[in-house]
């Protein structure tokens, strides 16, 4: 019995240091991003895109709020592929998540109308 | 009763195995960050000063996630980066040593990181890379040095994938345009990135925003074994 108590505390306090969870949850963020900055190529920009649509609208973090930058980024990618409508769209979402965004993303949609 | 020592014994060591921490806690070791309550985090591209031409990349694409996870806001990566380009900043190295407060009139960065690799060796025989990386964050108001450390990691990856239960993730993923040598090392940089944050200050969208100060700040100077289950 007491072995059993221990032996399942020990795993307690070990499975405590693996399985937190996190703010945010970012699919295969890593590697999309990698590629993307790597290659560039066709692939890897609609890679990164649909990683971007899967951050947003599975959401899976604690805090239940798409993470910094997403929105501006893939607002980005939007905009090298000319959709031009959709990505200001997405550029502007990211100050209404984060309003400290405003000064670098209204200087961005400067850039865009000039 | 001798049981008990014993199995308290056990747990302890346990729970350190988690983390290896200094004495000293973070509202002492880095006290700039819960003095200036930084919030928007600019990262600059990684210096590297490995013969690993490869090994930005797989810094730069890794940088986010455990900084943002940490409660912090951070800039978008890539636009940030294109424009760091367009204004000819995009080699950090010539900011090192210099004034910060244009990144927080045109990002609106209260802190900037620099990420330097020193070292990225690969030994052929066995699956082993060996990198020394340090990170610096510095305010864009004083110029000073809020977090510093530098890591001389050792990652093992002959660790067996098998499927991974918990631990799978990153490296049962394999994207189809990248290939598995890559995959590996983008694997090798996310373990030093998320061992050395670990212990970053929580920010603002945290819950442990404020309150974490008591917390054991991790060494300055780390030496550490990790693989792919590193989490």
């Amino acid at each position: 019995m007491k072995k059993i108590i221990f032996i399942s505390i020990s795993v307690l306090l070990l499975a405590s240091c693996t399985t937190q969870k996190t703010l945010y949850s970012w699919g295969k963020y890593e590697l999309t991003s990698y590629n993307y900055l790597k290659n560039t190529d066709e692939k890897s920009i609609q890679e990164i895109i649909e990683n971007y649509q899967e951050i947003i609208e599975t959401q899976k973090g604690t805090r239940n709020v798409v993470p910094p930058g997403v929105c501006a980024d893939y607002g980005f990618i939007l905009l090298q592929e000319g959709q031009k409508e959709k990505g200001k769209q997405m550029l502007m979402k990211e100050i209404v998540l984060y309003p400290e965004s405003k000064i670098f993303i209204e200087r961005i949609l400067k850039m865009i109308e000039e | 009763m001798k049981k008990l020592i014993y199995t308290i014994g056990i747990a302890i060591v346990f729970l350190s195995s988690c983390t290896t921490t200094s004495k000293i806690p973070k509202s002492t070791a880095y006290k700039g960050i819960y003095d200036e309550q930084p919030l928007s985090v600019l990262l600059m591209p990684p210096i590297n000063r490995s013969t690993n031409v490869e090994a930005k990349e797989y810094f730069h694409s890794t940088l986010n996630i455990p900084i943002a996870n940490a409660g912090f806001y951070v800039i978008p990566p890539f636009l940030s980066m294109e424009i760091l380009k367009k204004e000819s900043a995009y080699d950090a190295e010539l900011f090192l040593n210099s004034s910060l407060s244009k990144f927080h009139e045109v990002f609106g960065a209260d802190v900037v990181v620099f990420t330097i690799i020193h070292k990225w060796d690969k030994s052929g025989f066995v699956a082993t890379v060996k990198v020394e990386v340090e990170y610096i964050i510095k305010s864009t108001k004083t110029n000073e040095i809020l977090y510093t450390r530098k890591g001389n990691v050792t990652y093992d990856a002959s660790v067996s994938t098998g499927a991974g239960g918990v631990f799978g993730a990153l490296a049962d993923i394999t994207l189809s345009a990248i290939n598995t040598a890559a995959t590996k090392y983008v694997d090798v940089a996310r373990a030093c990135n998320a061992y050395t944050f670990k212990d970053l200050p929580a920010g603002k969208y945290s819950p442990n925003y404020k309150i974490d100060g008591e917390q054991m700040s991790g060494k300055k100077n780390y030496k550490v074994s990790l693989n792919k289950n590193y989490r």
